[in-house]
C-alpha cells in the first residue's frame, strides 16, 4: 500500500498527495455529511427553489405552469382582500398569543423554580399540552371544550353566567384559538427553568439583605438576567405563530370560518393551493409570508442590542 | 393507509384463490393486469366498493387496488396524483370537476369504447349527458340523485306538527317554525338548519324563479335583485326563530356529525337523496325526505335529476381499455348491483334498477321511491358549472349567509357583494 503510493508520488506529486489526504481526513467526514446533504438538496434547496420559480407562474397543478412574471405578488397586495384579511387575522395572533404565552410561560417557570416537592411531575405535566398541543385530537377537543354546550360554558353556567358559542362565534373565535396557544406553554417554559437555574441565589441574598421586595428582585435582578433566555423565546414563538395551521384548520374544518375570524395567512394559503388549485399564487404567498418573518426576525435582532443583556 | 392495502390486496389474493379453488382451477399467480381506483366517501361506501373489486378479481384475476378518502383529502390529493403523472387508472369524479379535468386532459373521453368494452345500451340518456364536456363522454354517471330535504319525523311528531309533503312552500315552513317555537322541544330545536349559506337551496330556488345559478356559457344566472331577496327572506326567517342562530350554524364546519340535524339543533336539513342512508347510520330519531319548500304553491322545476359521482379513467392511464371493462362491470353486473345498492344514488340503467329495488333497505327504499316520483319538482339538468363554482361557493356563499347571520352586513349588502364578488371571480377564472 505504501510503496504503491510511494511510487506514484514521483509522477505526480502534489496533486496525488491532496487527494489521499483528503481521501483519508475529509472524506469520512462528507461521507457521514452526505444522507443530509441529499436531504437538503432534495427536500429543501429544490422544493424552495421550484416554489420560487412557481410563484411566477399560473401552475395549477393539472396543465404545466405558464410563466406570469410578477401578477401573483401584484395581485396579493393590490387585489385581494381576502389576502389582507388573513394577514389581519395572523398579526392579531401573534401580537396577542406570544406575549401572553410568555407571560404565563415565565411565571409558571418561577413557580416551578422553586423546590417543591414532585418538581419532575410538574414539569412533565405542564410540558404535556405542548406535546400534544398541534395534534388534531386536542384541536378536536378544544372545539367540544368550547362549543356552545362544552364544558367551559357549564362552568359558567355555575355561576350563572350564559356563555355564547366561543368557537363559532366571530367575536370570540380567534380568541379561543389565542387561549389554546398560550395552553401549549410547556416549550418556552422549560427554557425559562433553565434560564433561571443559572441566576446565581447569592444576588437574591445579596439583594433581600438590602431589603429589596421580591417585585423589585424579579425586575432588576431575574428578568435583566434573563433578557437572553425571553430573546430566544420570542423569536422562536414568534415565528411558530406565524407558521400557527392545525388548530384553526380543525375548529373552523378548514374554512377559516366564522366570516373568516380565524382565516389564518397558512389557511388561506392551503385553500388558494389546494381548494382553488392556484398553486402559482399560493407560492407566491409562501415566499411573502417568509419575507414576513425574516423581516421581523431581523427586526427582532436589531432592537435586541438595546434591552438583551449578554454581560459576563 | 399502505397497511390497510396490504390486507386488502391479502384478502383479494385470498378470495381470488378460493374462487378458482370452487371452480376446480389451480390457481394461477401470474396476474394478467392490475387497476388502480381512486374514490372518496365513508366506510358504508368503502365496504360496498371493496365487495365488487373482489368480486371482480374473483372472475376476472385483474387484481383491483382501491383507495378510499374523504372528500375534502381526495381533492387535493388526486390534483396531486395527477400532477406527479401518478393518477390511479379510475377515478370517482364529481359534476363540480369534471369540466375541470376533461378540459386539461387529466380523464380520457370514452367514446372509443362504447358499444366496446363499456355497454351503455339502456342507460339514462340524461344521465350519459350529464357526464359529457364538448360534446365527448368523459364520465360514466353511478347513480341519479336528486337535492332533498331530510326531516326528523321524530321531532315533527313531538311537536305535534304534520311532515310535510312535496307540495309545502316557504309559507308552510314559517308555520311549522312557529309550531317548533311554540313546542320548544329539546332545549329548543328549531325548524331548520340556516339555508342560506347552501348552495343547493339557493339553486333550487332560483330555478323555481326562472333563473339559475349559472348560465350554459359560465355567466352568473341571477342578479343584484335576486340575491337581495335570498338574504331577506333568510334574514326573517332567522329573526322568526324558524331557522337555527347564526352562532350555531357556524358550528356546522362539514361532516355529518356537525350537521344541525345530527347535532338536534334543527328537524330539517336540505341535503341529497342518496345521504339519507348515511344520514340515519348515524342517527336514533326515524327520518324521512320530501322535496324542498315551493317558493309559492304550485310553482315546481327546482330539482333535477343529477349524476351523483362518476367513474372516470386517467388520460394517462396505460390501461385504459382494461379500466373501461372495469366500469362496465361495475355499472351492469348484477351481483355487483345488488352489493352497491343505491349508496352511490339511483342507478342509471333500468335492467339493473330492477335487480336492485327488491334487495332495498328501508332508508334505500325512501331515496328510490323519491327520485322516482318528483312528479313537477323535476326540471332540466343545469349545464354543468364553471370551474370557478367551488370558489364562489366556498368564499362567497359561505361567508356572506354568515356575516348577514352575525349582523355584519346588511341582505342589501350581502346581496351586492354575492353578485359582484362573484362577476369578479368568474371573470378571473
Amino acid at each position: 500500500m505504501q510503496d504503491t503510493s510511494r511510487s506514484s508520488t514521483d509522477h505526480q506529486p502534489v496533486v496525488h498527495t491532496a487527494w489521499s489526504r483528503f481521501w483519508q481526513n475529509d472524506a469520512p467526514g462528507y461521507l457521514f455529511l452526505l444522507p443530509w446533504l441529499i436531504g437538503f438538496l432534495g427536500l429543501t434547496i429544490g422544493p424552495m427553489a421550484t416554489s420560487l420559480y412557481l410563484s411566477f407562474t399560473d401552475f395549477d397543478l393539472l396543465t404545466s405552469p405558464d410563466w406570469v412574471g410578477a401578477d401573483n405578488y401584484i395581485r396579493m397586495f393590490s387585489n385581494d382582500p381576502k389576502f389582507w384579511t388573513s394577514m389581519r387575522v395572523t398579526m392579531f395572533f401573534v401580537v396577542f398569543s406570544v406575549p401572553l404565552k410568555l407571560a404565563f410561560a415565565l411565571a409558571v417557570a418561577m413557580l416551578l423554580n422553586r423546590g417543591i416537592r414532585g418538581l419532575p411531575l410538574y414539569r412533565a405535566l405542564f410540558y404535556l399540552p405542548s406535546l400534544l398541543g398541534a395534534s388534531v385530537a386536542i384541536a378536536i377537543l378544544w372545539r367540544q371544550i368550547f362549543a356552545g354546550d362544552g364544558l367551559v360554558n357549564k362552568l359558567l353556567a355555575m355561576v350563572g353566567i350564559i356563555g355564547p358559542s366561543w368557537i363559532s362565534n366571530p367575536n370570540y373565535s380567534l380568541w379561543t384559538l389565542i387561549v389554546l396557544s398560550i395552553w401549549q406553554f410547556g416549550s418556552p417554559m422549560i427554557i425559562f427553568l433553565a434560564g433561571l437555574r443559572q441566576i446565581p441565589t447569592d444576588m437574591y441574598e445579596a439583594a433581600s439583605l438590602d431589603g429589596a421586595s421580591k417585585w423589585r428582585q424579579f425586575v432588576k435582578i431575574t428578568l435583566p438576567l434573563l433578557t437572553p433566555v425571553v430573546f430566544f423565546n420570542a423569536i422562536i414563538q414568534t415565528i411558530e405563530a406565524f407558521k400557527s395551521f392545525t388548530p384553526a384548520f380543525i375548529i373552523s374544518g378548514g374554512t377559516g370560518n366564522p366570516i373568516n375570524s380565524t382565516l389564518f395567512y397558512t389557511l388561506y394559503l392551503y385553500q388558494e393551493a389546494f381548494s382553488f388549485f392556484r398553486m402559482g399564487y399560493a407560492s407566491a404567498l409562501a415566499w411573502v409570508l417568509l419575507a414576513l418573518v425574516g423581516l421581523f426576525t431581523a427586526f427582532s435582532f436589531f432592537t435586541s442590542k438595546y434591552w438583551v443583556h449578554y454581560d459576563e | 393507509m399502505s397497511i390497510r392495502l396490504d390486507r386488502r390486496q391479502f384478502l383479494m389474493g385470498s378470495s381470488a384463490l378460493l374462487a378458482a379453488g370452487a371452480a376446480g382451477i389451480s390457481p394461477s399467480f401470474a396476474q394478467a393486469e392490475s387497476l388502480r381506483l381512486i374514490f372518496w366517501g365513508g366506510q358504508a361506501r368503502a365496504d360496498r366498493t371493496y365487495g365488487v373489486t373482489d368480486l371482480y378479481t374473483a372472475a376476472k384475476g385483474t387484481q383491483m387496488e382501491a383507495e378510499f378518502l374523504a372528500w375534502n383529502d381526495y381533492w387535493p390529493k388526486l390534483a396531486t396524483q395527477t400532477a406527479g403523472g401518478n393518477a390511479p387508472d379510475i377515478i370517482q369524479m364529481d359534476y363540480r370537476y369534471i369540466v375541470e379535468y376533461a378540459k386539461r386532459n387529466a380523464i380520457a373521453p370514452l367514446d372509443e369504447f362504447v358499444g366496446g368494452a363499456l355497454n351503455l345500451a339502456d342507460f339514462d340518456a340524461d344521465q350519459l349527458e350529464g357526464g359529457k364536456v364538448d360534446g365527448k363522454l368523459y364520465g360514466i354517471s353511478l347513480g341519479a340523485n336528486s337535492v332533498a330535504m331530510l326531516v326528523n319525523t321524530a321531532a315533527f311528531e313531538e311537536v305535534g306538527v304534520a311532515v310535510p309533503t312535496n307540495a309545502w312552500t316557504f309559507d308552510d315552513l314559517m308555520t311549522i317554525g312557529e309550531a317548533f317555537k311554540t313546542a320548544n322541544i329539546r332545549g329548543g330545536m328549531k325548524a331548520i338548519m340556516d339555508g342560506s349559506y347552501s348552495e343547493p337551496m339557493l339553486d333550487n330556488w332560483l330555478r323555481q324563479r326562472g333563473k339559475a345559478l349559472y348560465t350554459a356559457d359560465g355567466k352568473l344566472g341571477y342578479d343584484e335583485a335576486d340575491a337581495v331577496e335570498w338574504y331577506t327572506m333568510w334574514a326573517k326567517l332567522r329573526a322568526a326563530g324558524v331557522c337555527v342562530s347564526a352562532e350555531d350554524q357556524a358550528l356546522d364546519t362539514g361532516p355529518l356529525e356537525t350537521t344541525m340535524l345530527v347535532l338536534g339543533k334543527a328537524a330539517l336539513l336540505p341535503s341529497n337523496s342518496n345521504q339519507l342512508v348515511a344520514f340515519q347510520a348515524i342517527m336514533q330519531d326515524n327520518l324521512d325526505m320530501v322535496g324542498y319548500p315551493r317558493i309559492e304553491a304550485g310553482k315546481g322545476g327546482g330539482h333535477y335529476r343529477k349524476p351523483s359521482m362518476f367513474f372516470s379513467i386517467a388520460g394517462s392511464s396505460a390501461k385504459q381499455e382494461a379500466a373501461a371493462e372495469f366500469l362496465n362491470f361495475f355499472i351492469s353486473d348484477p351481483e355487483a348491483a345488488k352489493i352497491l345498492g343505491v349508496e352511490r344514488g339511483i342507478p342509471c340503467s333500468a335492467a339493473t334498477r330492477d335487480i336492485v329495488a327488491p334487495t332495498l333497505d328501508e332508508q334505500s327504499q325512501i331515496a328510490l321511491n323519491f327520485v322516482a316520483n318528483l312528479g313537477d319538482l323535476l326540471g332540466p339538468l343545469p349545464p354543468s358549472p364553471p370551474a370557478a363554482a367551488g370558489e364562489i361557493d366556498a368564499s362567497l356563499i359561505r361567508t356572506l349567509g354568515q356575516e348577514v347571520g352575525f349582523g355584519a352586513k346588511t341582505p342589501e349588502q350581502a346581496g351586492a357583494d354575492l353578485v359582484n364578488g362573484a362577476n369578479d371571480i368568474l371573470s378571473r377564472a
